[in-house]
């Protein structure tokens, strides 16, 4: 068995995999077709709801992953071919010639910039933008090292040229590269390809033919800052702003005559965010969405699609869209509509449209498919092993993630992606780690005093011509020379390069140095890697400073290269002023105790328990009820599959219970929690009164959710037995005899009943369109003669298998549609119901009666929520449910290390996903719980007791809660008093220096940040100047 | 923009040195020695020191290491940073030794001499000094929003009688308990007076915490001229203020720079003015409600208007007076043990030293006040505001009421025979 894993796909869900096997003990070996990792997401220009730019929150991510020494970054490289079984795969990858030596590369430019050929367009930028035959997809790929193009370079093409290899200075430029195989031996593979938009292919009512009809990806390259056109939003066909902008929803998806039946499942929210952002570039800019229903159905998505009427003006039409032409003299666009909310047919000109046309699969599925051997749905989706483990594929040990298994959108994806990483530790727990490498240095570290004279050694990178073009390096470097405490400093021209590692440590020894300086690019990509090559020669890390001269004056100041040259002087004083300060700082290791909690034994606390014990790990279950399976029990059958939920819930049931070690406590509560990461004291009392101390590793909130009971509304009330909730009806279908339905000719389901609201619940819970479909089924199939209306808003039925469920069902009931000014209205008579609905389909005032009411209400969060989340100390969210720390990239953890949350807890979701966010929180869990210790950073906040004032504030501000207020006894002449005072633990604390900024007396400080430090940059910087000044 | 060329902005500099020299010399005395030969080390003053209650801080010996020659060993140490100013030392000095001077001395020349930073003592980052040091700029002319005063009270920008609200619009961001202070102050003179107020949309900083606290004296000068400047274009016969602290320095700090201005201005205490007010039979004492308990209630002596001021000034007995008159209202006053000159400090000094030792000092204060009241009144703002905030860390503390002397008093007082009662009884 190998303790390694290839993954395939370098987008997101790719990345987030690779991560946490590598924390779990993997060795990873990513595979990416195109030259740099990123995927889809890297494209987008911004992400709802926060509107982050796409980039800036993935970016941190890729090089995550381009530091790390566990993964082996193989871009540009394809799966060629996959043999052996589980446990022992041997995979065969193609790396194709980039022309350029990646070891030598050193992502300069100097080659691109002076490439003469012209242009052609830029595959990333959707082909609006241009580059050079010589290139990098786009500034911020990883990893940064350019490519040539062998079909348009002159040189491959017809033997002229070779400009680039003339001005590579590193001589990397290798025309003779070829093609190679690389055979690697895993253990598993994960496939994560993803999917694309190929909008050329839709039929010509979409008039995507015309210049101005743009897919929703090529948008969001029109209006990224880095995109084609710098931002600004303008039409195609004569880069003019257009003013209006129409945007169409599912533009050839849900439709079987293009071939793409299902629902993409992101349209609707992407599309709310490119037209918030469109007003937000320009007011003037009017938006119209062209929308069918709104499947908005995650946290905040519908409110998130209400903003953008109400307050970005946006307009929403409900229609079907016939096709859109143009206007040959002015390129504007005539949509032929039918308005749904009128029954006509209307025309409108725009002057731009976005449409959301269908995702599907990457190009080369269903050949990756064959190479792996495993089998496609009939969308041409990787087919899951199972409908509720999604992850796995019809193979062993092959595992599917992210959106070429369906549609998902990012959170979901994140989720996957490391509900994928768990189960693949799963299989291959025996050789965790061993193929991952821990750094080991052979020089013992030096001891530097704070009283030591600093002795200062520099390094300023040329970086080729990117900062030796615009910034005058040698000047810099003979003035650096002059400073106080500078022993060394010396320039070169590429920094980074393994030669210079060797040099700096060179330096280190030959001067006797006991700080260091380099002047170079960015901290985010290269700062570990000097940190490293200190280490290497004995320096603590701490001692080392980067200074950014290549963002900060050579590319922000190219026109001005005094000034560029002078601010590169001042920036590398201010920080030789702060390395005089420096301290060596430890980095603790703390233990962790390898057992976890869940709190709540439905579906996903079964299912993030078994995958714990499943992994090895002790994991204790505590349940308030006196059963396991919280909601489960409660239905009767599992849809779009027609499981008996009783059948697939014994079998969870059996496999928690077989565990040897889970252990489950029922009827049981949690008393008190103390303690933090790896180290919590838990307090649960059983159902005997009896009380268990249990030390715990990390906590997993799994407290799922419940179905509001509507009291009061469309005559839900006692004594109205007729007038039920869904779950109700669930109960009475449970039950075998179904005699109670020979009274009843007619059934009305009212969706969104107390859901969607202006206020209270304006939340879209997400599950109750589809188990309404599948009740009005279970009913027919009951009694066919059965007559079953459903009063409807929106469908919200947004899984790949959902459209066609629906589809199938249609034919069951009778469809009407209200909306949110009209509700239905009922009246009670005699042993029936009157209802009276305005339907906006027929444009007409409907009454009919029926003799039983369903109530498809909201799901709300579990009962006593807030105590839980005082004693977990981690924060609710508006709704009442628990709050994630970052609504995309970290959809299953708390901001507080440690604890994690899935299923219901977080936001409604079926059974489905449940269980990958189960999964998915199990794998996050057990990365700590694996790697048996945490290393805290050097980089945290310190409080200086005896200047502490306990008044708190530090504590209310703390994103990490990592601060905890202590009680001291303070003893003076006449009296003592106790006193508080703030105490950080340092494995909670991420040094971001909130608590420092807001103490009001100057107790709290970072290290490697402290205020001396910071005010002696100021002092170096502002000194200097009033110098020159005067 | 006005552009200024920079020999202008030079000789403009120059000169400004000139003028702050001149009155620095007015106040700041770099040879301690002088400010203490009198002493003979009888140390009353350690042993009265409130400070020494709760850390080592021995006046007394800081003293003769002065006169000793060591003053470089006690400045260089830092420990002067610590003294709370209360001044109880000098109360119980039988030479009148104004050690809180010497510490205002010292600290301007630990700054100077070891580059000791104010800052490295001063709570809430120092924030409200900083906003005093930046009114103190000259080309800095605040415009204030007075949308608070209440709308009965008639107001101007010129006029006999100008009240000098203060810094309480500066502190309100983080202390709401002083917000009443300068509305009450405000509805019980526009009452009494028939001509409108003066209240300044440009008032700046009286400058107590720069001189006391950080000793930044060039800034406080800078901010006395001001204000001197402001009160004279406002034609101010008369200046009355609420705080303990600016009336002290209207007081005394100003005249030490400006020899005319307490003939040009009388300085009254929010006090004093409802005293004279008082006795002229302009104003009476009621209480709109029938009551017939008594509600025990005390009083705590700031530092600034007890043992800070001139040993002729009676103010801690007027405001005996008032505040027995209260008996006949339901409001029965009581002394606290330490009270009058021997009062108990508030802990916390011109925003300096707020820690565990200030702690303790405000935990005996409101102790005492406990033992007595339920309502304990004060007539200091920051008296209020350090009070208060101690009683949000001990429940068995936050069951008395803080009240700023005219806060309590408003609903007290009703005027007579005036013109003006009429529109605002309504």
């Amino acid at each position: 068995m190998e303790g390694s894993v290839v993954v395939i796909g370098g987008g997101i869900a790719g990345i987030q995999t690779s991560l946490d096997l590598t924390e779990l003990g993997f060795k990873v070996y990513l595979v990416e077709k195109t030259p740099s990792i990123g995927g889809r997401m890297s494209q987008l220009d911004k992400t709802f709801p926060t509107n982050d730019c796409s980039l800036c929150i993935l970016a941190p991510k890729m090089v995550e992953v381009f530091r790390n020494p566990n993964i082996e970054l193989m871009t540009y490289h394809e799966v060629k071919k996959v043999e052996g079984e589980s446990g022992n795969f041997k995979v065969t990858v193609l790396k194709k010639p980039r022309y350029i030596d990646e070891s030598k590369c050193k992502g300069c430019g100097d080659c691109s910039a002076k490439c003469p050929k012209i242009e052609v367009p830029n595959v990333f930028d959707m082909s609006l933008g241009k580059r050079k035959s010589v290139y990098i997809p786009f500034p911020q790929a990883v990893p940064p090292i350019y490519l040539i193009d062998p079909e348009l370079c002159l040189k491959l093409t017809k033997g002229v040229c070779g400009v680039c290899e003339k001005v590579c200075e590193v001589k990397a430029i290798d025309y003779e590269q070829k093609a190679q195989d690389i055979e690697l031996n895993v253990g598993a593979v994960v496939v994560a390809t993803g999917f694309e938009m190929p909008t050329e292919e839709l039929t010509s009512r979409w008039g995507y033919r015309f210049k101005n009809v743009v897919s929703a990806l090529e948008y969001e390259r029109i209006m990224c800052a880095s995109g084609p056109f710098g931002g600004h939003i303008v039409r195609l066909s004569d880069e003019t702003e257009p003013e209006k902008i129409a945007f169409i929803q599912c533009a050839g998806s849900r439709d079987l005559h293009e071939n793409v039946p299902y629902c993409s499942s992101v349209c609707c929210m992407y599309t709310a965010k490119e037209a918030i952002i469109t007003k937000e570039h320009s007011e003037n800019s009017k938006c119209f969405v062209f929308r069918h229903d709104i499947r908005a159905y995650g946290k905040n998505f519908y409110e998130f699609t209400q903003r953008a009427q109400e307050e970005y003006g946006v307009k929403y039409f409900q229609t079907k869209i016939s096709m859109v032409d143009e206007d040959p003299e002015t390129n504007d666009l005539i949509i032929h509509y039918e308005d749904l909310k009128t029954g006509k047919f209307e025309d409108f000109r725009a002057n731009l449209v976005v449409l959301a046309s269908p995702l599907v699969p990457s190009k080369g599925t269903r050949e990756l498919a064959d190479i792996l051997g495993i089998e496609l749905d009939h969308y041409d989706f990787f087919k899951e092993k199972s409908y509720f483990n999604k992850s796995l594929s019809s193979k062993e040990g092959i595992f599917l993630c992210g959106f070429c298994q369906g549609p998902m959108d990012i959170p979901e994806t994140v989720s996957d992606a490391s509900g994928v990483a768990s189960q693949v530790a799963n299989l291959l727990k025996d050789v965790k780690f061993t193929e991952v490498k821990d750094k080991v240095f052979e020089i013992p570290e030096k001891i530097v005093n704070p009283t030591d004279e600093p002795r200062v050694g520099v390094l300023i990178c040329w970086c080729g011509i990117n900062i030796g073009k615009y910034v005058d390096v040698p000047a810099v470097r003979d003035y650096i020379k002059t400073l106080p405490n500078v022993v060394h400093c010396e320039d070169n021209l590429y920094s980074c390069s393994s030669d210079s590692q060797a040099r700096i440590k060179e330096m280190i020894a030959e001067h006797n140095l006991n700080r260091f300086i380099v002047a170079s690019c960015t901290p985010r990509t290269h700062e570990s890697l000097f940190q490293e090559t200190c280490q290497e020669a004995g320096l603590n890390k701490y001692l080392f400073e980067m200074v950014n001269i290549r963002d900060q004056c050579s590319w922000v100041h190219m026109t001005e290269k005094e000034a560029a040259t002078e601010k590169s002087m001042d920036l590398l004083r201010m920080a030789i002023a702060k390395s005089r300060l420096l301290k060596p700082q430890t980095e603790e290791k703390i233990g962790v105790t390898p057992t976890a909690l869940v709190i709540g034994g439905g579906i996903s606390g079964m299912t993030a328990a078994s995958n714990l014990g499943n992994q090895g790990f002790k994991t204790y279950i505590i349940e308030k009820e006196k059963i396991l399976g919280g909601n489960l029990n409660n239905l009767n059958i599992l849809y779009p599959i027609q499981q008996e939920a009783s059948i697939f819930l014994n079998e969870i049931k059996a496999e928690v219970e077989n565990n040897n070690n889970i252990q489950v406590f029922l009827e049981s509560k949690i008393n008190d929690i103390r303690g933090y990461i790896g180290n919590y004291d838990v307090i649960i009392e059983d159902s005997m009164k009896e009380i268990h101390n249990l030390k715990i590793g990390t906590i997993i909130v799994a407290t799922g959710g419940q179905e509001l009971k509507p009291e009061g509304l469309f005559q839900y009330k006692k004594g109205n037995q007729n007038v039920i909730t869904q779950l109700e009806l669930e109960q009475k279908l449970q039950n075998s005899d179904s005699s109670w339905l020979n009274d009843v000719k007619r059934v009305t389901f009212i969706l969104c009943a107390g859901a969607r609201l202006k206020e209270g619940i304006t939340y879209c819970s997400n599950i109750c369109c589809g188990t309404s479909i599948k009740n009005i089924g279970i009913l027919k199939e009951l009694n066919p003669n059965l007559e079953i209306v459903v009063l409807y808003r929106d469908f919200q039925m947004a899984k790949k298998e959902f459209e066609e469920y629906y589809r199938n069902r249609r034919k069951d009931a009778m469809f009407l549609r209200y909306d949110l000014e009209n509700l239905p209205k009922i009246k009670k008579s005699g042993k029936k119901y009157g209802i009276k609905v305005f339907d906006t389909n027929l444009q007409d005032d409907i009454q009919l009666e029926t003799d039983l009411i369903v109530l498809a209400t909201p799901m709300i969060p579990a009962d006593n929520l807030k105590e839980l989340a005082m004693m977990l100390k981690v924060p609710l969210d508006r709704t009442g449910f628990f709050l994630e720390a970052h609504v995309k990239l970290r959809p299953l953890d708390f901001a507080t290390d440690g604890i994690f949350l899935c299923g219901c807890a977080q936001w409604p979701k079926n059974i489905q996903d449940s269980i990958s966010q189960a999964n998915g929180a199990a794998g996050r869990a057990s990365r700590f719980l694996s790697a048996g210790e945490i290393t805290t950073s050097g980089l945290v906040a310190e409080v200086y007791t005896e200047k502490c004032i306990g008044c708190g504030k530090c504590k209310d501000v703390c994103p990490y809660n990592a601060i905890e207020l202590m009680d001291i006894e303070k003893e003076f002449e006449e009296l003592t008093i106790t006193v508080k005072k703030s105490s950080i633990n340092s494995a909670l604390c991420k040094g971001c220096g909130t608590c420092a900024a807001t103490c009001p007396v100057g107790a709290i400080m970072v290290k490697h940040y402290d205020f001396d430090q910071i005010n002696a940059m100021i002092d170096s910087y502002i000194l200097e100047k009033v110098k020159n000044s005067s | 923009m006005n552009v200024i060329t920079e020999s202008e902005e030079n000789e403009k500099v120059g000169k400004e040195e000139d003028d702050i020299n001149f009155y620095l010399e007015k106040i700041y005395e770099p040879d301690l020695r002088k400010l203490l030969s009198r002493c003979y080390q009888c140390v009353r003053c350690s042993g009265v020191c409130q400070l020494s209650k709760v850390q080592e801080f021995t006046p007394s010996r800081i003293v003769e290491l002065i006169l000793e020659g060591f003053e470089d060993k006690v400045t260089e140490s830092g420990v002067l940073w610590d003294c709370l100013s209360c001044n109880s030392c000098m109360q119980n000095c039988p030479e009148d030794i104004n050690f809180a001077d010497v510490v205002r001395n010292a600290k301007y020349k630990m700054k100077a001499l070891y580059n000791h930073k104010a800052d490295d003592y001063i709570a809430h980052k120092g924030i409200y000094t900083t906003i005093s040091e930046i009114l103190s700029k000259p080309y800095i002319n605040p415009d204030k929003h007075l949308d608070w005063i209440p709308k009965e009270c008639d107001i101007s920008d010129n006029g006999d009688l100008l009240y000098f609200v203060g810094c309480v619009p500066y502190f309100k961001f983080e202390f709401d308990e002083i917000d009443p202070i300068p509305i009450s102050a405000l509805k019980i003179i526009c009452q009494v007076e028939k001509e409108p107020v003066v209240v300044l949309k440009d008032e700046v900083c009286c400058g107590h915490d720069l001189y006391w606290g950080t000793a930044n004296f060039e800034a406080f000068i800078n901010l006395a001229k001001k204000n001197k400047a402001l009160f004279e274009k406002a034609n101010v016969s008369t200046i009355i203020t609420s705080c303990a602290e600016g009336y002290r320095t209207f007081k005394v700090e100003y005249p030490k720079l400006f020899e005319d201005f307490n003939e040009k201005f009388e300085v009254k205490h929010i006090i004093e003015y409802i005293y004279d007010n008082w006795k002229q039979g302009k104003i009476e004492f009621t209480n709109p409600k029938e009551t017939e308990t008594q509600v025990p209630f005390t009083y705590h002596d700031p530092c600034r208007l007890s043992r800070f001021l001139p040993k002729d000034n009676n103010i801690i007995e007027k405001t005996r007076e008032i505040l027995r008159q209260l008996k006949d209202l339901g409001y029965e006053f009581k002394e606290m043990t330490h009270n009058k000159e021997n009062a108990l400090c508030c802990g916390v000094s011109s925003w300096m030293n707020c820690n565990d030792r200030s702690k303790g000092l405000r935990y005996k204060r409101l102790s005492e006040a406990k033992e007595v009241g339920e309502i304990m009144v004060t007539s200091c703002p920051k008296c209020i505001m350090h009070l208060s905030c101690l009683q949000k860390d001990y429940d068995e503390l936050a069951s008395i009421q803080i009240k700023e002397f005219s806060e309590f008093l408003v609903d007290l007082i009703k005027v007579v025979n005036t013109n003006k009662t009429g529109d605002v009884k309504e």
